[in-house]
């Protein structure tokens, strides 16, 4: 029985000045210099007779467009949030499948592991939702500002009643307006904690059945690991589709009025 | 009871009673999903996508309460 130390908060790596260089931020640079590299090889060759790796890309590329088309209405208004949302998905995919590189698990630098999934710490994922929401948001602002905050303030139903006898709806639309307020921030930490548990879970789950005892260290996590395959590719999907959706619902929070007020008017 | 088993005890019920509804919802998906492949087994490559997406999404309970567990076994 030596089960490895389960640590949620990241080891800090090197000190440079009041920045502490984490492991997680380290495979995180490591991630983004292979998509470097990625790009730069598909790029490199693209063209209308298409490589091998160019139509792999383009196979995965053209699944996400179509379905970021479907919760954005038109293809060129998804087309203005894709490559937002294509890099978060592409880091997403190569990041969550990094624990099957060799020697990337057990390498340590001065008694600290040297390598840590990014998504397996809550940083990278709360960080990914806040920038795509607030974006959304922002976007949303710029656009139509008294409509968006109508959107969860609608004291103003109250001057479109008719009758006394919509007073009971108004209340309870004024009242969904201000949940809904709570509903944005429960969007974030919903989406952020799906991926780092999933990721978080798939790591301790190996490490402690390939702890339990000698026997158990070499065939026995490989079930284990190829659900970490799935898993990792499904919520980097799954994320991305999410927030996908997310921005597409707040941006067209304000060019649409609900059902109430059309009630109403 | 010393603190240190209240917490033990705690984090094994979060995650073992929050692993109930996953699982309900998991073998709903699953089990419908297989039956629309079986009525209709040209789309069974897209209920597939669908399935594996809906599975992803109907565990997010299970996540969350393994995130609670870890909070009460190391953070607390």
């Amino acid at each position: 029985m030596n089960i490895p130390k389960i640590k949620v908060p990241t080891d800090t790596l090197w000190e440079i000045g009041p920045i502490h260089i984490s492991n997680a931020m380290f495979t995180t640079w490591i991630v983004m210099l292979l998509l470097l590299v990625f790009a730069y090889f598909v790029k490199r060759n693209a063209g209308v007779r298409p490589s091998r790796l160019q139509v792999l890309f383009e196979v995965i590329l053209e699944y996400i467009l179509e379905k970021a088309t479907q919760a954005f209405g038109t293809e060129e208004r998804a087309k203005k949030y894709f490559p937002l949302l294509f890099t978060i998905f592409l880091f997403l995919l190569i990041a969550n499948q990094l624990s099957l590189v060799p020697l990337i698990a057990g390498t340590t630098l001065n008694g600290a592991d040297l390598f840590r999934l990014p998504a397996s710490h809550y940083s990278l994922p709360l960080t990914f939702a806040l920038l795509c929401l607030l974006l959304a948001h922002g976007i949303a602002i710029a656009q139509s500002p008294i409509r968006y905050i109508g959107n969860y303030f609608k004291f103003h139903l109250f001057f479109k009643m008719k009758s006394i006898k919509d007073l009971g709806m108004v209340l309870i639309e004024v009242f969904l307006g201000l949940m809904d307020i709570i509903g944005e921030v429960a969007k974030l930490v919903s989406v952020a904690t799906r991926l780092f548990g999933n990721l978080f879970a798939g790591g301790v789950v190996i490490s402690i059945i390939s702890g339990l005892t000698i026997f158990t260290s070499f065939i026995v996590p490989m079930p284990f690991v190829i659900l970490g395959i799935l898993s990792g590719a499904v919520q980097a999907f799954v994320f991305t589709i999410l927030l996908t959706i997310y921005m597409s619902g707040i941006a067209d929070s304000t060019r649409k009025p609900n059902e109430v007020e059309k009630q109403l008017a | 009871m010393e603190v240190e088993a209240a917490k033990l005890i705690g984090a094994g019920l979060a995650m073992g009673l929050g692993a109930i509804g996953p699982g309900i919802g998991e073998g709903f998906v699953g089990g419908h999903a297989m039956e629309a492949m079986a009525r209709n087994p040209k789309m069974a490559d897209k209920i597939f996508t669908n399935m594996i997406v809906a599975i992803a999404l109907a565990e997010s309970t299970g996540i969350y309460s393994l995130v609670i567990a870890l909070i009460i076994l190391f953070v607390f």
